[in-house]
């Protein structure tokens, strides 16, 4: 009899307990929802033994290259199976005229959920708008009219934009010491590796595959 | 050709060959890789292969440069490098290529442009010297 009184009391003290352990978890689920959706730039799942960063430009032609013919692969074959984390980080280049302008469109549209519809339409119409500047024609193109206003207004006033910008240049120029755009940096068991230039998918994924197998 | 002078110019394409193996051990071979890609010479099987190998086989044939031994021959495979080098970056400035070298590793500027060509031709004509002085020397010494 003793021993199911001793078994009662630790169950009873769980239970009491329950409440406020479940209101923990779901504070912590609050905030990993709401660092999820800060951070648009990231993708896949932030436990996955490999993450790869990519620094890039949007008025680069081998940026959009990577983007356009590597990330596709990537994405769906890495990130999705949640062997990869994956994070996008802006680097404009200061002789690309039009590149901060388009950065800003892309962040301003993360900011409302739209990052990756953005970040490709901008990739996509790169020879267009690297001509004339006209990011916001390109962008209009794939945003519904009001998510579009709000992304104007964002470019136009918000001075926050430009922070995480801020950041990821601070981290290519003081940690990854970035000589070029496209850079990928791949990191696994704790280790960075910078791999300057865009690598094409297939060795690329020889490469992860090898890191994942470590 | 002087004895010494043979000898500073072995011991020079030594340590070329030496740093620019160094160089790239040192780094992932998936960067290697990258540069090597770029150049649209070899099937993607051969990428991995090519970017782990080529960087050991510069360090072998830097340190078989040294002693001197059999050294007309080791200077022969290092000009032949070199002539191989040359013609790939001649091959991709003709199709109009955007090449990274990664000659040296990817810390040191790669692309194709007219300080490439000056340091490639500089060192094949090295490469051509010492080879030449070096079956010369192995003559004299047969006769």
């Amino acid at each position: 009899m003793m021993r199911y009184l001793l078994l009662f009391v630790p169950l009873a003290l769980l239970t009491a307990q329950t409440p406020a352990a479940s209101k923990k978890v779901s504070n912590h689920k609050a905030l990993a929802a709401a660092s999820v959706q800060k951070n648009f730039k990231e993708s896949g799942s932030p436990t996955a033994p490999v993450s790869v960063e990519i620094y890039t430009d949007y008025e680069c032609p081998a940026c959009r290259q990577l983007y356009m013919e590597t990330l596709p692969s990537l994405n769906s074959e890495f990130v999705a199976t949640g062997k990869v984390h994956l994070l996008h980080r802006d680097y404009p280049l200061p002789q690309h005229q039009f590149s901060k302008l388009a950065t800003r469109y892309a962040n301003a549209a993360g900011t409302i959920g739209k990052y990756d519809v953005v970040a490709n339409q901008i990739f996509v119409t790169q020879p267009d708008w690297s001509q004339n500047g006209n990011v916001d024609a390109a962008v209009a193109k794939v945003l519904s009219p009001a998510d579009m206003e709000k992304v104007r207004t964002m470019v136009k006033s918000d001075s926050h934009l430009d922070d995480s910008v801020t950041q990821d240049v601070a981290m290519g120029n003081n940690v990854d010491h970035l000589n070029q755009t496209p850079t990928i940096v791949i990191i696994a068991k704790g280790k960075r590796e910078v791999i300057n230039g865009g690598a094409p998918y297939a060795i690329l994924k020889q490469y992860l595959d090898q890191k994942l197998r470590q | 050709m002087k004895r010494w002078l043979l000898i500073a110019g072995r011991l020079i394409i030594a340590v070329i060959f030496l740093y620019a193996g160094f160089e790239k051990v040192r780094e992932p071979w998936l960067q290697f890789a990258v540069s090597v890609e770029s150049f649209k010479m070899a099937p993607d099987s051969w990428l991995e292969p090519v970017s782990r190998i080529l960087p050991w086989c510069e360090i072998a044939l830097g340190i078989s440069l040294i002693p001197g031994i059999l050294s007309r021959w080791f200077s022969l495979i290092a000009t032949g490098l070199l002539a191989f080098f040359l013609f790939i970056g001649i091959r991709a400035s003709v199709k109009g290529l955007t090449v990274d070298c990664g000659c040296f590793g990817s810390g040191h500027s790669g692309a194709i442009d007219a300080m490439w060509y000056v340091e490639h031709v500089a060192m094949l004509a090295l490469g051509l010297a010492v080879t030449v002085g070096e079956f010369l020397k192995a003559r004299e010494r047969r006769a």
